[in-house]
């Protein structure tokens, strides 16, 4: 065994032997050579499907789940987005106060400051 | 986890003296990487006794890497049958202009690591009192499963990372080059981590030494 402060590039036998007798296996090898191979042909058949069928086999249900997905979101974000028509009666109709359909047909000339007001109010 | 890129450095050689890298006892290549080689090949082309000759040469070394992971044998054993497997799936993407043997106990420790962390709760193995206080010891086997116990123990008191490098160096025989791309760190903190361990090591061993004259 070499001195614990030295840096050394190469193996050290002793403590080698020493690391292995405590690590070694207690048991027949062959046993677990048997136990590693009776997993043999999961492994094989895990290892035979080729890596590009894998991916086919995904490729089919991904583009069908984003065609779906395009979709709905379309349909949704119209639904959702799109502004109802207004009718001419809504637009006249005052927000508050008598608006500017009372204010256009009344007999009696409007107050200007209502007038403007009800204008600034529509915008 | 450690890293997953391919390859294990590929056996860059060392800057190790007059005498160079100087394999351990029982190192690691179990077999030339030709025939490794030769045998991904066959197992590749569904050749099952291929896949059973690379097991029988690598089952020792994977199961030492996976219990100086994960400390408990059993669970080492489980680790490393997972890391076999999972080689074996994973074999078609084995780069072979590099060595088998890095790239299989990268696996190996990644699986091992991963059982590790799914562990809820640490189960280092229990030191037997009556060797700590250093009691009778009536025969050499006595004496070398003492001498186990606490090397067991002091790997468990290093880190993951530090136990695996210095197992990969003075046991398995790879280079600090291959503990990095075994681990995917820098090779100087490899040097570094094997470094510290044999220092803690070297002086629990040469403690009992003391105890056992």
């Amino acid at each position: 065994m070499k001195d614990s402060q030295e840096f050394d590039h190469r193996p050290d036998p002793e403590l080698g032997a020493a690391l292995r007798a405590a690590l070694e296996p207690k048991d027949d090898q062959q046993v677990f050579v048997a136990r590693v191979m009776a997993q043999y042909k999961r492994a094989w058949d895990r290892a035979s499907v080729p890596t590009l069928d894998v991916l086919a086999s995904w490729f089919r249900p991904g583009i069908a789940a984003a065609v779906a997905a395009l979709i709905l979101g379309f349909v949704f974000g119209r639904t959702m987005l799109t502004p109802a028509p207004a009718s001419i009666d809504a637009a006249m109709a005052p927000l508050e106060g008598p608006g500017l359909a009372a204010l256009v047909t009344a007999p009696d000339p409007p107050d200007a400051s209502v007038v403007f007001s009800s204008l600034v109010d529509q915008r | 986890m450690f890293a997953e890129r391919e390859g294990g450095g590929g056996g860059a050689g060392e800057a190790g003296g007059a005498g160079g890298p100087q394999p351990p006892p029982g190192a690691a290549r179990m077999g030339s990487s030709e025939e490794d080689k030769g045998l991904v090949a066959k197992t590749l082309a569904g050749d099952r006794d291929a896949f059973g000759t690379l097991v029988e040469r690598y089952a020792a070394q994977a199961r030492r890497v996976a219990r100086a992971v994960l400390g408990d044998p059993d669970d080492a054993d489980d680790a490393a049958q997972d890391g076999f497997l999972s080689a074996l799936v994973k074999l078609a993407q084995y780069d072979t202009h590099r060595p088998f043997g890095p790239w299989l106990m990268r696996i190996v420790a990644n699986a091992a690591t991963d059982r590790r962390r799914r562990r809820s709760v640490r189960q280092a193995e229990p030191l037997d009192p009556s060797l700590v206080g250093g009691g009778p010891r009536p025969d050499a086997v006595a004496m070398r499963n003492e001498l186990g116990a606490r090397l067991r123990t002091a790997l468990g008191e290093l880190s993951e990372r530090r136990r695996t490098a210095v197992v990969l160096f003075d046991v398995e025989g790879y280079s600090h080059a291959e503990i990095a791309g075994i681990l995917g760190i820098p090779e100087g903190t490899v040097r570094s981590e094997v470094f510290h361990a044999r220092r803690r090591l070297r002086t629990l061993l040469a403690d009992w030494k003391e105890q056992a004259r």
